[in-house]
């Protein structure tokens, strides 16, 4: 068999810059929540159906359906942790308690999601899938194949990752989510609105799930399966990388794309179907819960 | 001298069990107060619960006269009452300068940051060498120096201390010591809780002596020093260590 090997890197980078946007926001939450939040996935599918709703049904730019699906969702993350997890965490909620309400959470806005569609029909979501109709232009560098949408998915895990960057090291809200992170009690101590720290924090990470549900959306399909179909790679990065940890993260996203793409290489030399792909994040997920269940925070101190 | 935290009558605990019964304690600007006792007499819960950190069910929080009781702890720190935990005193994953800007979280103006900064710097010089270094690579010493010196960066009033010299050899026990000195010298009000009941009565001007959750004895730290029962009672227990 041959194999493009510069092709199946380039894809790699692609898949690690989706994985990256859609784990950024999630390392955050986790490392201040301390609980496995698994409805932060329907947050990806509710920003690809409301970019699609923005983009293709209302005929705003594509840009325009970024911003809006950021805003959106990014305020339906606060209201979730203001109206469920705030008063279950005051309440003295354990960990599996929170975990539990996340799942339940999780479904329940899946499952709203054609529900809504079928109240407003104008939204036009349901079940069977809708494709983003936005022409993307291919073109080939040398050997490699590029899509525009791949080249700018890449372009925004960049910018996305200089920017948290900036934002975690320089601003004062981003300083105080990582000292909240490593102690809430200090940073109350500190004088920091804690509970406010973690508002944002929310807020910002349902947002870039959005960003993540658009171009995985625009990439494959926008069904309510959308988020979901990404958990398991996406908790692969974030428990890879160290929970909490952003530049673990960084790294974790491009080991787990990478280990993706050769194995759709294997898959196919071995003649299986490459839909086992998603196995691999599993495998990954796994491995790193028994081996260095601290992920490669230890490579990265300055979380 | 008028006392500006003064805590009445406080009951404090965790949950349902109140650990601390009845206490009252208070310092005044410019001085050491120190409140010593064996393990377990709920020293630290009595300061906890002072900025909420502890379960204050019966007593109030009187800061400048004013009934502070049950305000959040974040709020009691913009306040100016500045709180050092015995442990997990620092931030870990931030540099030693960034440790500092969390103390000054609300301050206002990058100048404002930087002049206080400046002033922290000039009373811990050992800090300033390392400004870039992350605060989990710092010895114990320059570990507790650092939870001091980010206390003080909110430029607080009063600074309440859960045993900073547990743990720390002699030599840095002596710096954090003549830095403490140099706090109150500044007209801060330090309220110090600490085991080693010789070393901080030495310290502190004010002693109170808790037992088992109660206010067994309390006096001008000199005085206590010199009585014979109290010397009995517990300075023959601390020998004993």
């Amino acid at each position: 068999m041959d194999v493009n090997w510069l092709q199946v890197l380039v894809n790699s980078a692609v898949t690690g810059s989706l994985y990256l946007i859609a784990s950024a926001g999630l390392t955050l939450i986790y490392g201040l929540c301390k609980f496995p939040y698994f409805a932060y996935a329907e947050y990806i599918a509710l920003g690809a159906f409301i970019g699609y709703f923005v983009s293709e049904v209302m005929g705003v730019s594509l840009s325009g359906a970024f911003v809006i699906s950021f805003l959106v969702v990014g305020a339906i993350g606060f209201l979730c942790y203001r109206g469920i997890f705030q008063p279950l965490a005051r309440r003295g909620a354990t960990i599996i308690h929170l975990m539990v309400a996340s799942v339940a959470l999780g479904l329940i806005l899946r499952h709203l999601i054609p529900v809504f569609g079928d109240i407003f029909p104008v939204l036009e979501w349901s079940w069977s899938p809708s494709y983003f109709t936005a022409d993307w232009a291919a073109f080939n560098l040398g050997s490699v194949r590029i899509t525009g949408l791949w080249a700018w998915t890449v372009i925004a895990a960049i910018g996305l990752s200089i920017a948290l960057h900036i934002m975690l090291t320089k601003s004062k809200i981003g300083k105080a989510i990582r000292a909240t992170s490593s102690n809430p009690n200090l940073a109350l101590a500190s004088g920091i609105d804690v509970q406010k720290v973690i508002w944002i924090t929310w807020s910002l990470g349902a947002g870039l799930a959005a960003i993540a549900g658009i171009f995985r959306g625009a990439e494959t399909q926008v069904w309510p399966n959308t988020g979901w179909e990404m958990i398991l790679p996406v908790f692969a990065v974030v428990m890879l990388g160290g929970i909490g940890n952003f530049y673990g993260a960084i790294t974790a996203a491009f080991i787990v794309g990478l280990a993706e793409n050769i194995g759709v290489v294997a898959l196919t030399a071995l003649g299986l179907s490459t839909s086992y792909r998603i196995g691999i994040a599993f495998i990954i997920l796994i491995i790193t819960l028994i081996v260095k269940p601290q992920g490669l925070a230890m490579l990265f101190r300055r979380s | 001298m008028k006392p500006i935290l003064v805590a009445e009558n406080v009951n404090a605990g965790y949950g349902d069990v109140i650990i601390v019964h009845d206490v009252s304690v208070e310092v005044s600007a410019g001085e050491i107060a120190a409140i010593v006792g064996p393990n377990g007499s709920g020293k630290s819960t009595l300061i906890k619960s002072i900025l909420g950190f502890a379960k204050l069910f019966q007593g109030s929080i009187l800061y400048h006269d004013k009934d502070i009781t049950g305000i959040p702890s974040h709020r009691a720190v913009n306040l100016g009452i500045g709180y050092v935990p015995q442990t997990d005193n620092v931030f870990p994953n931030l540099t030693i300068a960034e440790n500092l800007d969390m103390g000054a979280y609300n301050k206002r103006g990058k100048d404002t940051i930087k002049t206080a900064k400046g002033d922290i710097f000039h009373m811990f010089p050992e800090l300033a060498a390392r400004e870039k270094a992350l605060a989990e690579n710092l010895s114990g010493g320059e570990r507790q120096m650092l939870a001091i010196a980010r206390a003080m960066m909110a430029e607080p009033k009063v600074l309440l201390l859960d045993e900073p010299l547990a743990s720390l050899s002699p030599k840095p026990s002596a710096m954090i010591e003549s830095k403490l000195e140099q706090i109150r010298e500044t007209g801060i009000a330090i309220l110090i809780v600490e085991q080693n009941v010789k070393k901080a009565l030495e310290l502190s001007k004010r002693g109170y002596v808790l037992v088992n959750g109660a206010l067994a004895m309390r006096g001008e730290s000199a005085s206590l020093l010199a009585d014979d029962s109290f010397k009995e009672r517990f300075l023959g227990l601390e020998q004993e260590h």
